[in-house]
């Protein structure tokens, strides 16, 4: 573990608050960008990452350091990912009381309603495509090519064999190569 | 599929990925670097997989620092208090308020001290609490009627009845016969 990390756990540990504001300052943009990628909505994305912080201080106790930190807290920010999308589709987003379906918010990574790509700028023809990969590749993606860990890493915080990372990693960056293509 | 030899661009393609990514075991690793040496078209799809991860990087990475700690962070807290049950707030309380280590050396020392009282001998306690004495203890007093007092010394199996002047009593037998006498 960083020896940084390693010292404001255990400052944590001894109920110093601004330890741990430190370190959510340090890990909060990643851990959120992890959890948009999994949720797809941005309010909800919002509720699990602070969700994930405050359920981490909560814990922090029992973080025995056997992994780092930041394996660690992505982790609880998975997890509590795959739950909140489990409760998605278990409550659609948009339906009202009544049960009609309102129009929905696609892809909140690019933030916008869809409109035709080719008028997009690159960034958000990346968002767009990211948005449109499955959240387990999605999260693969993110987890790798922003944060740039390790499959062993990745495989360790989705719970999955290293394996199967590297597979839904290269069919990620496969669908990505062929939407991008032209612009890239 | 087992990789032996030399590769083909089909086997190639699947692991170059993760070749870029440093994962492969170093056998798997020297075969895609020997068939990226004579293969151009792979070694084109190498530098497409590489803008394409630089570039979805440095969007992600813009995308993440839209996002404001500061807000975030009050919502965080927010929810680590609610965390906390009232035994949790309790038992920080009672910790930093042992922690003040005046207080700490002052109730260990009364602690030892009170356990060292109690597990005194009777014959000692008589000593420390009647430290004059120890010849005479008096057990009880019982007044019986106004000017007569019983004193019971257990060991000894000692009663003494002592008969003592009651001044108020003498003042209102004078006062009775001055009045008496008046009278008569």
């Amino acid at each position: 573990m960083d020896w940084n990390d390693q010292d404001l756990v255990e400052r944590c540990r001894s109920g110093d608050h601004a330890a741990f504001r430190e370190l959510a300052s340090k890990y909060y943009h990643k851990v959120y960008m992890v959890i948009l990628s999994i949720l797809n909505q941005t309010e909800d994305a919002q509720d699990v990452a602070q969700e994930t912080f405050a359920k981490a201080y909560a814990k922090i106790h029992g973080f025995r350091g056997g992994s780092s930190f930041y394996t660690w807290i992505y982790r609880i920010a998975v997890n509590l990912s795959f739950d909140a999308r489990r409760r998605q589709k278990r409550n659609p987003v948009g339906q009202t009381e009544t049960g009609e379906v309102e129009e929905s918010e696609t892809g909140s990574l690019a933030g916008e309603p869809y409109e035709d790509l080719c008028n997009r700028t690159l960034g958000d023809k990346i968002l767009r495509a990211i948005d449109e990969l499955a959240p387990e590749h999605r999260a693969v993606m993110v987890l790798r090519v922003l944060e740039g860990l390790s499959y062993k890493e990745i495989g360790e915080i989705l719970g999955c064999p290293q394996g199967t990372v590297m597979s839904r990693l290269h069919y990620a960056r496969k669908q990505m190569q062929e939407k991008l293509s032209p612009w890239l | 599929m087992a990789v032996t030899g030399t590769l083909n661009c089909q086997a190639a393609e699947g692991l170059l990925g993760a070749w870029c990514d440093g994962e492969l075991k170093v056998e798997q690793a020297e075969q895609v670097k020997r068939h990226l040496a004579v293969c151009p078209s792979c070694r084109s799809r190498r530098v497409q997989l590489e803008r394409l991860d630089n570039t979805i990087r440095a969007v992600l990475q813009r995308k993440a620092q839209e996002v404001r700690f500061d807000l975030a962070w009050a919502g965080i807290e927010e929810r680590m208090a609610e965390k906390r049950s009232w035994a949790a707030r309790f038992a920080e309380r009672a910790r930093l308020a042992f922690e003040m280590k005046r207080l700490r050396w002052a109730v260990s020392v009364a602690a030892v001290l009170l356990i060292g009282i109690l597990a005194l001998p009777d014959s000692y306690k008589a000593w420390l609490f009647d430290p004059g004495g120890g010849r005479t203890r008096i057990d009880s007093i019982d007044p019986h009627g106004r000017n007569v007092a019983v004193f019971r010394e257990r060991e000894t199996r000692t009663t003494v009845i002592w008969l003592f002047p009651d001044e108020e009593w003498d003042d209102e037998v004078k006062e009775e016969s001055v009045s008496n006498n008046h009278v008569l």
